[in-house]
């Protein structure tokens, strides 16, 4: 009998010749030789292919750390973001056809007639080890992040089983546009409330100049070249502006963003500025403190309250600071007339740059030094209790981060692993989210989206030493399993090590800003992740 | 009951964290999973994630693909899980959805053309028997494994794909040939092509 070809034999190992030929082989193999050889050869060879197909290549397992499937909910995510960024920018109609970029010009790093100077001073003190200005930002907002995920917490821990990410996100995000409620919107060139007019409601604000004569009830918040209050706002300030200036009375708070500030008028509790130069003249009046960055500050008027600043140039006082005042820039003056009515703290570049003139009253200790010369901190006991408390609340925020958003923690902490990836893309974000968040509020969808980004810019530098620290733990302890457990434990190690190389001077700043900029990369890395249909989501 | 022998039949190795699902046999899990249970469908995600990642991965050839791939198969679980009779084994029912998913992407891919060209039965028997015993019988160490691995996965995709289908998905011609679109002898034919040309290309290797 003729012998069978190659192909039948194959079909018979892989079980798929029909049974009568099954047959006819096997009654042929029990006197052929040659096909019984073929047919072991053949199904050694299936064997063997099957054998090694079966060994997954190296990279797979990296997949299966991801349990559960995660971009069901990705999807719901994307479709409430949706649902939220549709209704921001419904709300924002209003402002289509905005045409104030010329306001906001002095803040981009592109343009020439812009003085840039801020975002280089900026540079000088991250490398001068500065980096306490945005870790003050961060704070606040991580605070409130920290509030946030607390309530959150505890709705899902009171519901139980409210676990899906969509859900966790819809609250965030509502929580974060609640600004965009409740809201009238004006915008022209010129934007006045006339002395005679009242807004009930909180005010938004854009134009080439916004000027406030009357009262605004609720909070407001103003866009614009200028931005001027000489009336009444009775809630909180929120200004981006070339130029700044109340000479009335804000009862609430201010926080500005201009390139510069004048108070000339009264504010009742605090101001948290961002400028390039930040003005209290003599007649005005702060009810509480003052936090600010800003290239050059001048206080003549009268703060009640505490004073915290950080300069890339000079600050002068000459008026009156009812408790300490903490500075740190290039130079100090206290004039004659300058009272402090706690304690003076000050970081100046040479201590011939202090100058404090003798009718100059400082009820408290002076406390003046080099920049550089950083050692004597450690030797204050407060020093190591604020580290802690600030080292406990980022281990709270870590933890219940993960809680609530496990995937993608961990999927941002991993990506702080693609190295140089994630730190461009860190340094991209870092430079060009304010750029964007600036061109958002002016032109596309409009103002509540620009906040909520703000938000989460700030959010994401202040959780970016969580997610390094997380990584960097992971790296030294190996953990075998990817428990919570040893998430936490290697958060722990790692905000340890960042902490402690964090006050290594000059490198230490530089060191901060490479893990702000890799914890911001590796979150835009995820966030691109996880709105791609990938399963890393 | 076979359809219930099937179902339970045991799959892969388990990792990853201890839940209480973990102790529940297949079919416990797989009629969970049909009533919505989250928990269920997550636990087949973490039994089988592998599994369908890696024939994704050989059939399309790109790790991306192969993750979008899997997650889809995954989110299309959730609705045909229902359909799911027992008629066949779960994992081979899966590595089927998972199968078609992939000849979609690939499809996708090439725009509309058709991308698994029948080929002459008669062609391949011509080399018929007496050819030399195949040089992959021999393949033993992890590192020839690997080279088998490279090797399958630069064939063209009319090779690769029902090569891998078979032997990785160990799905029969049959279901094959239904996927691709093609006759079973087609399909034979295919399969036989790659292996001689999986061989050859191994074959100045392994001397």
């Amino acid at each position: 009998m003729e012998c069978y070809s190659e192909q039948t034999c194959a079909l018979a190992v892989d079980g798929e010749l029909a049974a009568d030929e099954a047959q006819r082989l096997r009654d042929h193999l029990a006197t052929c030789r040659r096909c019984r050889e073929l047919l072991d050869a053949l199904r050694a060879e299936s064997r063997a292919l099957s054998e090694s197909l079966h060994e997954l290549p190296e990279e797979a397992p990296g997949l299966a750390g991801f349990s559960h499937l995660r971009r069901s909910w990705v999807r719901g995510d994307l479709a409430v973001m949706a649902a939220v960024l549709a209704l921001g920018s419904i709300s924002s109609i209003w402002f289509d056809g905005l045409s104030i970029p010329a306001a906001l010009e002095w803040f981009s790093p592109f343009s020439s007639s812009g003085r840039t100077n801020l975002i280089f001073s900026f540079f000088d003190h991250f490398v001068l080890g500065g980096t306490a200005m945005l870790t003050d930002y961060a704070a606040v907002v991580g605070f409130l992040s920290l509030l946030l995920l607390l309530g959150a917490g505890a709705l899902m821990l009171g519901r139980g089983r409210l676990r899906q990410l969509g859900l966790r996100l819809l609250i965030v995000l509502l929580a974060l546009s609640l600004p965009s409620l409740a809201l009238e919107r004006r915008h022209a060139d010129f934007v006045t409330v006339p002395a005679s007019e009242t807004v009930d409601d909180t005010l938004v604000a854009a134009g080439n100049t916004v000027r406030i004569e009357g009262v605004v009830n609720g909070d407001m918040i103003a866009f614009g070249r200028t931005v001027e209050v000489r009336g009444t706002v009775k809630g909180d300030l929120l200004s981006f502006a070339k130029r700044t200036v109340v000479s009335g009375t804000v009862e609430g708070r201010i926080y500005t963003f201009s390139e510069s500030f004048d108070l000339d008028g009264q504010l009742a509790h605090s101001l948290y500025g961002f400028a390039q130069s930040l003005r209290v003249d003599d007649r005005g009046h702060v009810g509480e403190g003052i936090v600010a960055a800003a290239g050059d500050v001048n206080i003549e008027g009268e703060v009640n309250r505490s004073v915290d600043i950080l300069t890339s140039g000079n600050a002068d006082v000459s008026g009156s600071i009812g408790r300490d005042l903490t500075m740190s820039g290039v130079s100090l003056t206290l004039t004659n007339t300058a009272r402090v009515g706690g304690n003076l703290s000050a970081r100046v570049r040479q201590l011939s740059e202090a100058h404090i003139a003798d009718g100059a009253t400082i009820a408290g200790k002076r406390d003046i030094q080099v920049q550089q010369a950083k050692k004597s901190q450690f030797a204050r006991p407060r020093f190591y209790f604020h580290q802690a408390v600030w080292f406990a609340a980022a281990m709270l925020v870590g933890w219940l981060g993960l809680l609530l958003f496990p995937g993608f923690f961990r999927g941002t902490t991993q990506a702080v692993g693609s190295g140089w990836l994630s730190l461009g893309l860190g340094v991209g974000l870092l430079a060009g989210v304010p750029v964007v968040m600036v061109v958002v509020a002016i032109t596309l969808v409009g103002i509540p989206i620009s906040l909520m980004l703000f938000a989460v810019y700030l959010a994401a530098i202040y959780l970016a030493k969580v997610w390094v620290g997380a990584f960097l733990g992971r790296i030294l302890l190996k953990p075998s399993g990817a428990t919570k457990g040893d998430w936490l434990l290697g958060l722990l190690v790692g905000l340890l090590i960042l902490t402690i190389v964090g006050f290594i001077p000059y490198l230490g700043g530089l060191i901060r800003l490479g893990v702000v900029c890799l914890g911001l990369g590796a979150f835009g890395l995820q966030l691109y992740r996880a709105s791609r249909p990938a399963i890393t989501a | 009951m076979d359809a219930k022998r099937n179902m339970a039949k045991e799959p892969q190795p388990r990792e990853g964290e201890t839940r209480q699902m973990e102790g529940l046999g297949l079919e416990n899990v797989i009629e969970r999973a049909q009533g919505h249970d989250e928990d269920a469908l997550g636990e087949l995600y973490r039994r089988y994630v592998r599994r369908v990642f890696g024939l994704c991965r050989y059939m399309l050839n790109s790790r991306e693909g192969a993750e979008d791939a899997t997650s889809e198969v995954f989110l299309k679980l959730q609705r045909s899980i229902a359909s799911y009779d027992g008629s066949i084994p779960f994992p081979r029912w899966l590595l089927r959805v998972a199968g078609n998913q992939c000849i979609d992407a690939l499809r996708r891919r090439q725009r509309g053309l058709k991308v698994f060209v029948e080929v002459e039965d008669g062609a391949v028997v011509a080399e018929a028997a007496g050819s030399e015993p195949s040089p992959l019988g021999a393949v033993i160490s992890t590192q020839e494994r690997a080279q088998v691995r490279d090797t399958v996965a630069r064939l063209p995709e009319n090779y690769r794909v029902p090569l891998v289908l078979r032997y990785y998905g160990e799905l029969s011609y049959d279901e094959i040939a239904q996927q691709l679109g093609l006759e079973k002898n087609n399909v034979a034919a295919l399969i036989f092509r790659a292996k001689q040309e999986l061989r050859r290309r191994l074959a100045p290797r392994s001397k």
